[in-house]
């Protein structure tokens, strides 16, 4: 316990050794860690990787693409 | 639900799995799947995780997670990743990880074991348990493991694989077209995972009767 909380990271906690490994499964490429979104983004593959219940979703169908316009 | 993406399986000699149909085959099972399969495939886990557990290397990857059975008998000193395509299996696993308080769990992750994503050499051991039979490709399920486990690493799987002959050669031939139904394949041969399967270092049947089998592969360097 640290004694500033960060606020809760709305996709969960993730084990910050576990994001070290993940990259993106299409283009296997490193990934950006958006905390205030709960998402892993893939620059490369302008794809953002949902994170829920801390459990990241590393499907390429189930990722955001970055050049949709916002919702 | 975007449309349904069907993997193409150019002279495959079984129905193919598509990733949706082992989804779908998994969430109907997720309920009832520890009672019906916990059972009769608690020894061959067993037996893999105390395999998993003499080995060096503490970074586990765990291929088809599941409901999580298997992770509360590694060893303590393990890391162990999970990673399934069912998200309600998943879900139950990490409420199993909560309950149970499995500090060594170090993350669940919702991927496809043929696209795995992990960087290259990200563990020391993978196994695969049950699920060699259940993905549409296991070629392209062992070339994954094999780009994720350092080499030098370990690969192990536990899993039925067919008979070569005689009766249950027979009536496993006659459940392949129910694979689709049923999430996994019942002729499932170690040929259909390894190019050579002089490849494995140790094969050993697990009890009860043998039915499952027991294949450890070193994860050598390419030549």
């Amino acid at each position: 316990m640290s004694d500033m909380p960060k606020p809760a990271a709305p996709g969960g906690e993730v084990d910050p050794s576990l994001l070290e490994i993940l990259v993106c499964p299409v283009t296997k490429g490193t990934l950006r860690y958006d905390r205030a979104r709960g998402e892993l983004v893939s620059d490369a593959a302008r794809l953002a990787y949902p994170i829920r219940d801390g459990i990241p979703i590393m499907l390429p169908d189930e990722a955001r693409r970055l050049d949709d316009p916002a919702p | 639900m975007a449309e349904r993406k069907l993997i193409a399986h150019a002279g495959h000699p079984r129905a193919a799995l598509d990733t949706e149909a082992v989804r779908e085959a998994y969430r109907r099972w997720a309920g009832v799947y520890d009672s019906v399969f916990g059972g009769v495939s608690g020894a061959g886990r067993r037996r893999a995780v105390a395999a998993v557990n003499r080995l060096p290397g503490r970074r586990v990857l765990e291929v088809g997670v599941g409901t999580g059975l298997a992770l509360p008998l590694y060893d303590p000193r393990k890391r162990v990743v999970g990673i399934d395509l069912s998200r309600d299996m998943l879900a139950k696993a990490r409420d199993r990880v909560q309950q149970e308080k499995l500090r060594n769990v170090e993350g669940l992750v919702e991927m496809d074991a043929e696209a795995m994503a992990f960087a290259d050499g990200s563990f020391d051991i993978a196994v695969a348990m049950f699920t060699a039979t259940v993905v549409p490709d296991a070629r392209r399920l062992f070339r994954e493991m094999r780009r994720v486990v350092r080499p030098g690493g370990e690969l192990l799987f536990v899993n039925h694989f067919a008979a070569e002959g005689g009766l249950r050669w027979w009536a496993e031939r006659t459940l392949a077209p129910l694979s689709r139904v049923l999430g996994w394949h019942p002729d499932f041969a170690l040929g259909d995972l390894l190019d050579d399967p002089r490849q494995a270092a140790e094969i050993e049947p697990c009890q009860p009767f043998g039915l499952f089998t027991l294949v450890r592969v070193p994860n050598l360097a390419f030549a």
